[in-house]
C-alpha cells in the first residue's frame, strides 16, 4: 500500500490541510497561526515541524528554503507545499471520513 | 536573569535540540512571532509565549532527532535478536541431548528443524520494534554461518553445512516478509 492510499494521522491532515489553504505563504509558524485559528487550539511550533518534517519524510510535501531576512535575526524561512502524494492522501483520507460518516445522524453543521 | 539573557537561553537550548535541517527556520519563526507578540501585547507576554513553545517543543524535537538516527536502534534490535538466536540454539542443543536418546549425529538436523521456527519468531518480533532489524539478523547470521565453515576444524556433512548456511539466514528473512504483510495500522 503506497503512502498516499494510507488515511493520515489527524495532527498530519490538519497540518497538509494548511499547507494547502495557505499555498505560498506555508511556513512553520504561518502553519501553526492557521490551525490556531481555525481549530481554535494551541498547538506548538515544535509539533508543526515534528509533523511536517514526517510528511516531508514520506513524501507527502516538499519544502525549499527562502532567504534570510533582518526580523527574523537573519534566518531564512522554509516553505512547504504539498506534492501529487500529499493530495492524493487528503483525498484518500476524505474519502475514508465520508464514507465512515455517511448516513450517520447528528454530524451535519449546526 | 534579564529579559534578553532569557531568550537567548532558551533559543540556544531549542537550537542544540532541534534536527539541523530543521534549526534556523524554527528560531527565525520564533524570534518572527516574537516581534509581532511584542508589539500587540507586552513583552513579558511575548515572553512567557515565547518560553511555553520551547517547553512544549523540546520533547517533540529531540523525538525527531532520535527517529532519524534510526540506524542505529535498527543495529540494536538485530543485535538483540542475535542474542536470542543464540540463546535459543544453545537451548534446542541442552534439551536434544538431555531430553533424546538421539546420537551425536542425529540430534544435529533435529535441532536446525527445531530452531528454525523459533528463529523466525525472533525475526518477526525483532521487526515489530525496527522494521529492517530482522533483514540485519539475517545478513548477520549469513556472515557468522560464513565464517564458521571457513574457519572450523570439525568435520560435519556437507549437507549439514548447507543447511545450516541457508535456514538460519531463511528464517530471519522470513520473519522480516511475515511481519511486512501485516495488515496496514493507522
Amino acid at each position: 500500500m503506497k503512502t498516499r492510499d494510507n488515511p493520515l494521522g489527524s495532527l498530519e491532515h490538519v497540518v497538509l490541510l494548511a499547507v494547502m489553504r495557505l499555498g505560498s505563504d506555508a511556513y512553520g509558524m504561518t502553519v501553526r497561526r492557521e490551525i490556531e485559528s481555525a481549530t481554535g487550539r494551541e498547538i506548538s511550533i515544535g509539533a508543526v515541524y515534528a509533523t511536517l518534517v514526517r510528511l516531508e519524510s514520506k513524501g507527502l510535501v516538499k519544502s525549499y528554503t527562502g532567504e534570510p531576512t533582518a526580523e527574523r535575526g537573519g534566518r531564512a524561512k522554509r516553505h512547504f507545499s504539498l506534492t501529487a502524494d500529499g493530495k492524493g492522501a487528503l483525498r484518500t483520507t476524505h474519502e475514508v471520513l465520508r464514507k465512515m460518516s455517511a448516513g450517520l445522524k447528528g454530524l451535519q453543521p449546526t | 536573569m534579564t529579559r534578553h539573557r532569557a531568550l537567548s537561553v532558551a533559543t540556544w537550548i531549542l537550537s542544540r535540540l532541534a534536527p539541523k535541517n530543521e534549526r534556523d527556520p524554527l528560531v527565525g519563526d520564533l524570534i518572527e512571532e516574537y516581534a509581532l507578540r511584542s508589539n500587540a501585547t507586552s513583552s513579558s507576554a511575548a515572553l512567557r509565549w515565547y518560553m511555553k513553545q520551547v517547553v512544549t517543543s523540546a520533547p517533540l524535537l529531540l523525538r525527531v532527532r532520535l527517529v532519524r538516527a534510526a540506524w542505529i536502534s535498527t543495529i540494536g534490535a538485530a543485535l538483540l535478536a542475535y542474542i536470542a538466536v543464540a540463546v535459543a540454539e544453545l537451548s534446542v542443543d541442552w534439551a536434544i541431548s538431555n531430553w533424546t536418546a538421539v546420537g551425536t549425529f542425529a540430534y544435529k538436523p533435529l535441532g536446525l528443524i527445531m530452531l528454525f521456527p523459533m528463529v523466525i519468531l525472533i525475526g518477526y518480533v525483532a521487526g515489530r520494534f525496527r522494521r529492517r532489524a530482522p533483514i540485519v539478523l539475517g545478513v548477520m547470521m549469513l556472515l557468522v554461518v560464513t565464517t564458521m565453515m571457513l574457519s572450523t576444524t570439525e568435520s560435519v556433512p556437507p549437507w549439514y553445512g548447507v543447511a545450516y548456511f541457508v535456514m538460519g539466514p531463511a528464517a530471519a528473512f522470513i520473519g522480516a516478509a511475515l511481519h511486512s504483510l501485516r495488515p496496514a495500522r493507522w
